[in-house]
């Protein structure tokens, strides 16, 4: 049995519509966030969970964190039905939502700890050690102090996930964890969570839009869109097929050159720089260098692949989402 | 157990914080009970009445000093459902009714404690016929202040009522306006119960309202007979159990049809 069983989850929401002119009652729509979705994550595994805005991402994860219920399908983790005995089960997993705060706004970080300590009856022994652990790895030490309010959106999102990880949770949900970060915060941010995984087996489960994390972290990337599962597997596989598009930028010595592309490649010229666009398939890369070795002197160059949320973008407008 | 006393703690911790607001609400409290007391004065110097203007001063005086007890809210448990940090709270091996319960009662005695003390001092201090008077027994005394400890209970299951509310509408301010008016009014904050004609106070005084301050008080100015305590005690243990039992199935009933908008 896999560590994370789903099968066939449904979730609907009611939403009520403003009342229409001339009509007597409001209107209800059913919205379904989820319509059936199954998979399976082993144990260890780190999985990227995508999909556009309303995919129904956020509902998977509230669901298997046992914040909601779903409509019908099974889930289990470890054996455990989230929804079904609650307690019990969430002793066992750790949740970061991205967007909202878990530690106490008016008290010194480490005051938060110690209230989650006694929330999830950690050992005190255990708890020093998770702690040092933690606040080393984080970087939180001379942030223990500290209220959450005077901390920056970065201090804070380690804070929050240092305090999501005390209990040694075996499975960690992020929900958007690198919303708002700068690039040296989001650096890191990976770093401790490749070092989490791999130092203690946690299973994490990821969701974001940032498709750098994707890159960075997860072996394995589900796809979802309108409440479905449209792709599971890895990342280069589901780019293989989007994947379609290089970039070449080229300066050359003198200005003064004769450069005629082939049919399926388009031009742009700025500040003396051009840029080719053309597709490796119909036209060879190799093809491409000889062209513009003939053209005249480059004296610099470099070729791009299509930046990755450019290869989303397409993908969620081919899967018509 | 100890992730309800922690959380205890530390709401008790986060309220001494405040120390600002605690002065603002003396001034404010005094305020409110100088200018009653004047109103009282006037009433019973225009026509006499059968109840001791002491009696009514020092019920004044009490109200105003606990009142943080009664009119207190968590506002950052309000953002948590605004703001839908509440999911944290949602994922925790918790019973989240008590564990907010705890911390609501952990704000409220501290809060009127620290409001409650000073005022009382500078209460004992202004002179006769305006300030408060020492309660008639000493077993009075120990029975209001059991009964003020049952009271909070009561009032924490009404706060946590009005909690269950604010996770169906998003917005406590409609409800809380509600039940607050329902509050000062049958708990004798706005006009202290005994002044209610008596056939009216055979009502008021059974409605959980009256349970919170107004059985405490008449304990302490003997308007209870001691003897008589057990009985409010009772009444009021029974009001504490029934709105707790409110609670908990109110929010039983929101868990199952919550949703948390939003990413």
């Amino acid at each position: 049995m896999s560590y994370i069983e789903v099968n066939n989850l449904r979730k609907t929401f009611t939403v009520r519509k403003k009342r229409e002119k001339g009509k007597l009652f409001r209107e209800k729509e059913i919205v379904e966030a989820l319509k059936g979705i199954s998979f399976v994550v082993e144990k260890g595994e780190l999985v990227g969970y995508i999909g556009p805005n309303g995919a129904g991402k956020s509902t998977t994860v509230k669901i298997l964190s046992g914040i909601l219920t779903p409509e019908s399908g099974e889930a289990a983790v470890g054996g455990r039905v989230p929804w079904k005995d609650r307690k019990e089960y969430v002793k066992h997993i750790g949740v970061v939502f991205g967007q909202r705060s878990q530690l106490w706004w008016d008290v010194p970080i480490v005051d938060s700890y110690s209230l989650l300590k006694d929330i999830y009856l950690i050992p005190e022994k255990e708890y020093k050690e998770r702690l040092d652990e933690l606040s080393e790895a984080l970087q939180l030490e001379k942030l223990m102090r500290t209220p959450l309010r005077l901390l920056s959106l970065g201090q804070r999102m380690r804070a929050e996930l240092c305090g999501s990880l005390l209990h040694r949770p075996e499975l960690l949900f992020l929900d958007e964890p690198t919303i708002g970060l700068d690039a040296v915060s989001k650096l890191a941010l990976r770093d401790f969570l490749k070092w989490e995984n791999k130092e203690h087996g946690t299973t994490i489960m990821l969701t974001t839009h940032d498709m750098e994390d994707i890159a960075a972290l997860c072996s394995r990337v589900m796809v979802l869109g309108h409440g479905r599962k449209l792709f599971d597997g890895k990342l280069p596989e589901l780019l293989e097929k989007y994947d379609t598009v290089r970039t070449v930028a080229v300066r050359f010595s003198s200005e003064d050159i004769t450069l005629s592309l082939p049919d399926g490649a388009s031009m742009e010229k700025k500040d003396g720089e051009i840029k080719i666009t053309y597709s490796p398939s119909d036209i060879p890369t190799a093809d491409m260098l000889t062209l513009l070795q003939n053209a005249g002197n480059i004296s610099e160059m470099t070729l791009e692949s299509q930046n990755l949320d450019h290869m989303i973008a397409a993908m969620y407008k081919e899967m018509d989402l | 157990m100890r992730a309800y006393i922690s959380v205890f703690k530390m709401r008790l911790k986060m309220e001494t914080q405040y120390r600002g607001a605690m002065l603002g609400g003396i001034i404010c409290q005094m305020f409110f009970g100088i200018v009653l007391v004047a109103l009282y004065r006037a009433l019973f110097d225009s026509k006499a009445q059968t109840i001791p203007i002491e009696q009514v001063t020092t019920y004044v005086w009490l109200q105003q000093a606990f009142f943080r007890m009664m009119v207190a809210t968590d506002m950052d448990l309000w953002d948590k459902v605004k703001t839908g940090n509440i999911s944290y709270d949602l994922c925790r091996p918790v019973d989240m009714y008590w564990f907010y319960y705890i911390r609501i009662s952990a704000q409220k005695l501290m809060g009127s404690l620290m409001r409650g003390i000073p005022m009382m001092i500078v209460a004992f201090l202004l002179p006769k016929g305006w300030g408060m008077v020492l309660p008639t027994s000493f077993a009075g005394l120990l029975s209001c202040i059991l009964a003020l400890v049952i009271g909070l209970l009561c009032m924490c299951a009404l706060e946590n009522i009005t909690m269950g509310f604010t996770m169906r509408t998003l917005d406590a301010k409609g409800m809380q306006g509600l039940l607050n008016l329902l509050m000062v009014t049958f708990s004798g904050n706005l006009l202290p119960l005994t002044l209610f004609p008596d056939s009216w106070q055979k009502v008021i005084t059974m409605l959980p309202y009256a349970q919170l301050l107004d059985a405490p008080i008449r304990l302490y100015t003997g308007e209870y007979p001691v003897s008589g305590a057990p009985l409010i005690f009772l009444r009021q243990a029974v009001w504490a159990v029934i709105l707790i039992l409110l609670g908990v199935w109110f929010w039983r009933a929101n868990r199952k049809k919550m949703i948390v908008q939003g990413g």
